[in-house]
């Protein structure tokens, strides 16, 4: 069976390898993108099973990374978990409505982020419904 | 220090962006070696890494006070100027 392929897109190289490091230590294969334009591409290239997102990006921001993929049927029903350096105010609401399954701010502690990883992919794959 | 084409709206913002970006590393790494992901530390080592985190915490919990207090209630935390009389003499 396949590793389950998470997508990490961040613009600081040592979050990239940070997260890398505690992904694959829980079994994920990770992909990087460091842009709007490098995230995009993947998306529709490698069709990752979730999205790790922040959402300060050179070449547009998360937000516009999120539209584009849920412009796209295919790629609509990946899940996207926000993490980011910015203020709470504003931006929480907004990547919730704009489709992110969750949103952290950095910096996150592990456990909460992997359970939340868990319980995006369960519902993705249709394991588990939201309110569970 | 920011990359991203977006403009940064306020001094707050700038500094929640940049100092969490940081911390989160400290974060990141410090958890590593704890978890043995990069090796097994000695006992002394891992006390030493646990200082560093637990105070990276203390720093984070000021951050979350200070910078989202001043960014969700912009009311509570401006200095308004009020007019001074002068003293009498």
């Amino acid at each position: 069976m396949d590793k389950t392929k998470i997508l990490v897109v961040d613009d600081n190289p040592t979050i990239r390898k940070g997260l890398s490091v505690r992904l694959r230590a829980n079994g994920y294969e990770v992909l990087f993108a460091e842009d709007a334009i490098s995230a995009t591409a993947a998306l529709i290239t490698e069709r990752p099973d979730l999205v790790l997102l922040d959402l300060g990006l050179p070449a547009g921001d998360g937000f516009v990374v999120m539209e584009r993929l849920h412009k796209n049927d295919s790629l609509a029903s990946i899940p996207v978990i926000v993490l980011t350096g910015r203020e709470l105010a504003g931006n929480r609401d907004r990547a919730l409505q704009a489709g992110a399954t969750a949103f952290f701010q950095k910096p996150v502690e592990d456990s909460a982020l992997l359970f939340a990883i868990r319980k995006a992919l369960d519902v993705s794959r249709g394991e588990l419904r939201f309110d569970e | 220090m920011t990359t991203s084409t977006q403009p940064v709206s306020s001094l707050p913002a700038y500094l929640s962006h940049e100092l969490r970006n940081a911390l989160c590393c400290i974060h990141q790494f410090g958890n590593i070696l704890v978890d043995g992901l990069a090796g097994e530390l000695t006992g002394e080592q891992r006390e030493y890494v646990g200082i560093i985190l637990e105070n990276a915490s203390k720093i984070r919990i000021v951050l979350n006070r200070a910078l989202d207090g001043v960014l969700e209630t912009p009311e509570k935390t401006t200095n308004k100027i009020e007019p001074v009389s002068k003293l009498e003499t």
